[in-house]
């Protein structure tokens, strides 16, 4: 692993630079929102962000995605051949905590049996950037609770963490070392540089104020699927899915056909648990018929389920769920709540 | 380079055959257009598959043929929602996609040396139908001990497979019971509910295994009696249902508890369905 510094003001620059020869996903300002986009030909990331509003799964994971294209023939319908899709891209500035989203979303999508190949072949040609969290950028930040911390990202290429004057640049995997030509005029990192890195990493850890004992619930989910606890927690919610939509981990889906003419795409889009539909079956029959039910499938899934499944919670503590819900529904708080009843 | 599960294998209708009085259950037979998609298509009783008809959408159904008839591979329909009402509009000839084998199937390898109870119910008989097929397969029958199966429909005219039954129920290495609700005039078999009828048979459990598939209210009211003839919760198979999309694990929807019922279903026993929520 090789540790560098670079001049503050020269970043922007740099993934202008790298934006020139390959696609880069990063940090835009919209108005006063901060969204992942892909960065236009000239165009600099915005560096003075909190973190996005959206989470970068959409660059592996999009919200609608074409999975296969179908012409209508004499013989019947049939498959278009695709042409193949190649070309390396980064993701440039990426969180620790939605880092972490990556590892969640890879236990899912990139299995032995199935691997999902729409994912897999856009996460593996994708370079990935992280920007360290000097301070957590919000009260609601709470990644130390659910394994993850503030200025560390494991499985980022490179990590650069803001120190008083400079950037220090992490090259942490062959793929992140092979950019580090186009970060131009780099200095060695001398000790000060790392020690000073863990000072403010030491202090952005101490500066997470937000709690929550998320693997000490699990017992209790272990053992309460019935409980008049579930009887509360969904009576405000609007089932808008705005949690699951900008969750970094929330990886459920639908697929449909869309037909115009003779030809048609079948795709994929994002879809939410919160929806009555989401489960609901032809016969007429819904599983989970109730908002109640479908909240204890979301927290289940995040806090049981996943971990029987992975060993990890399917939480990363980013706090977009928290921040975003019209109802102000907290997932932090039903988590202390729950464990209140262990 | 793994094969894009999501992708869909070309398949023919070769035959359609209308199974029952009220028209809505139709067989479909498929055959393979590529030689490769049919050998990779290797799949046992119990397992499923997306039937895939491009601008509709795709829709998971059991498969009901057996792996011992190697040219095709059948699914037993009703026509519900809107895949299942374009397959039914089809004429044979038509090509449509399949995609497969797909979920766990009947644990054969634990069926092995026991005494088999197969009890249906209505339409939930296609993978029994399966299974039966492929027990009775001279290959396999030397497998198992004593087949004794029981099955039910509203009326004669809504029991699917009748040429088969009949031929089964003519044979003396399976105990075939075929019951209606309610007979009509050239109805000479038994009448009676299913669970009176496993009743009346009483299969001794005595290293012996039931899988049992059908409607809710049936399996509710058969349970008890195999668990007053002795049959552990280890030794009751049964089939789950659920909403699916991918059929791989990752779309999210048909979990119940852990489980996903495409990928570790559909087939569960009574014991492992204790441990998981009651939600399906």
């Amino acid at each position: 692993m090789e540790a560098k510094l670079i001049k503050k003001a020269a970043l922007g620059e740099i993934v202008k630079k790298i934006a020139g020869q390959k696609p880069v996903y990063a940090p835009i300002k919209e108005g006063s929102k901060v969204h992942f986009k892909f960065l236009k030909k000239g165009e600099s990331p915005f560096l003075d962000y909190a973190n996005t509003v959206n989470a970068p799964k959409n660059l592996f994971f999009p919200q609608t995605e074409t999975l296969m294209h179908y012409t209508k023939t004499a013989r019947g319908s049939e498959l278009v051949e695709e042409s193949e899709t190649n070309g390396e891209m980064v993701l440039f500035g990426v969180r620790p905590c939605d880092v972490r989203s990556f590892k969640l979303l890879d236990m899912v999508f990139d299995q032995k049996k199935y691997s999902d190949p729409y994912y897999v072949d856009k996460r593996e040609r994708t370079t990935i950037i992280a920007l360290a969290c000097r301070q957590p950028p919000y009260s609601t930040c709470f990644c130390t609770s659910v394994g993850g911390h503030p200025a560390q990202a494991d499985g980022a290429d490179i990590l650069i963490s803001e120190l008083d004057d400079d950037y220090l640049v992490e090259f942490l995997s062959p793929k992140g070392e092979k950019l580090v030509k186009l970060f131009g005029d780099l200095k060695a990192a001398d000790d000060q540089a790392l020690s000073r890195k863990k000072e403010l990493s030491d202090e952005a850890v101490a500066a997470i104020k937000s709690h929550i004992p998320a693997t000490e619930i699990k017992t209790w989910l272990d053992n309460n699927f019935e409980h008049p606890f579930w009887d509360s927690i969904h009576q405000g919610c609007l089932a808008c899915g705005t949690c699951t939509y900008l969750c970094p981990t929330c990886h459920c889906f639908d697929i449909r056909d869309e037909a115009q003419g003779d030809d048609g795409i079948r795709l994929r889009a994002w879809d939410s648990c919160m929806y009555s539909i989401y489960s609901l079956e032809t016969s007429g029959h819904n599983p989970r018929p109730g908002q109640k039910q479908r909240w204890r499938q979301r927290l289940m899934h995040k806090f049981k389920y996943f971990v029987d499944n992975y060993d990890a919670i399917s939480c990363v503590g980013c706090g977009r769920c928290v921040m975003s819900c019209p109802v102000n529904t907290d997932i932090r708080k039903i988590v202390n709540d729950i464990a209140q009843l262990n | 380079m793994q094969k894009n599960p999501y992708i869909p294998a070309p398949v023919k209708v070769e035959k359609i055959i209308t199974e029952v009085e009220t028209k809505d259950i139709k067989t479909f037979r498929l055959t393979f257009l590529n030689q490769e998609d049919k050998d990779a298509f290797a799949y046992l009783p119990g397992q499923f598959a997306e039937l895939s008809i491009f601008g509709k959408g795709e829709s998971p159904i059991g498969i009901a043929s057996s792996p011992t008839d190697p040219d095709y591979v059948e699914f037993t329909v009703q026509k519900a929602g809107v895949v299942t009402t374009a397959l039914h509009d089809f004429e044979e000839g038509a090509l449509m996609g399949l995609r497969g084998p797909l979920g766990n199937s009947w644990p054969l390898e634990y069926l092995k040396g026991k005494d088999i109870v197969l009890v249906g119910g209505g339409f939930a008989f296609t993978t029994i139908r399966s299974l039966i097929k492929y027990m009775l397969d001279d290959r396999h029958r030397a497998d198992f001990g004593k087949i004794t199966a029981v099955y039910g429909a509203r009326n004669p005219g809504l029991l699917l497979y009748r040429d088969e039954l009949a031929l089964w129920q003519e044979r003396d290495d399976i105990d075939m019971h075929v019951t209606v609700d309610k007979g009509d005039e050239n109805w000479t078999g038994l009448e009676g509910f299913v669970p009176t009828v496993c009743q009346d048979v009483a299969p001794s459990s005595d290293n012996a295994v039931t899988l049992i598939c059908g409607p809710p209210i049936m399996i509710r009211f058969t349970l008890p009696v195999f668990f007053d003839l002795g049959f552990s919760k280890d030794n009751i198979y049964t089939s789950l249902e659920m909403r699916m999309k991918c059929g791989i694990g990752k779309c999210g929807r048909c979990n119940v508890g852990s489980k996903y019922v495409c990928l570790d279903g559909p087939v569960f026993s009574l014991a492992e369905l204790d441990k998981l929520t009651p939600e399906y």
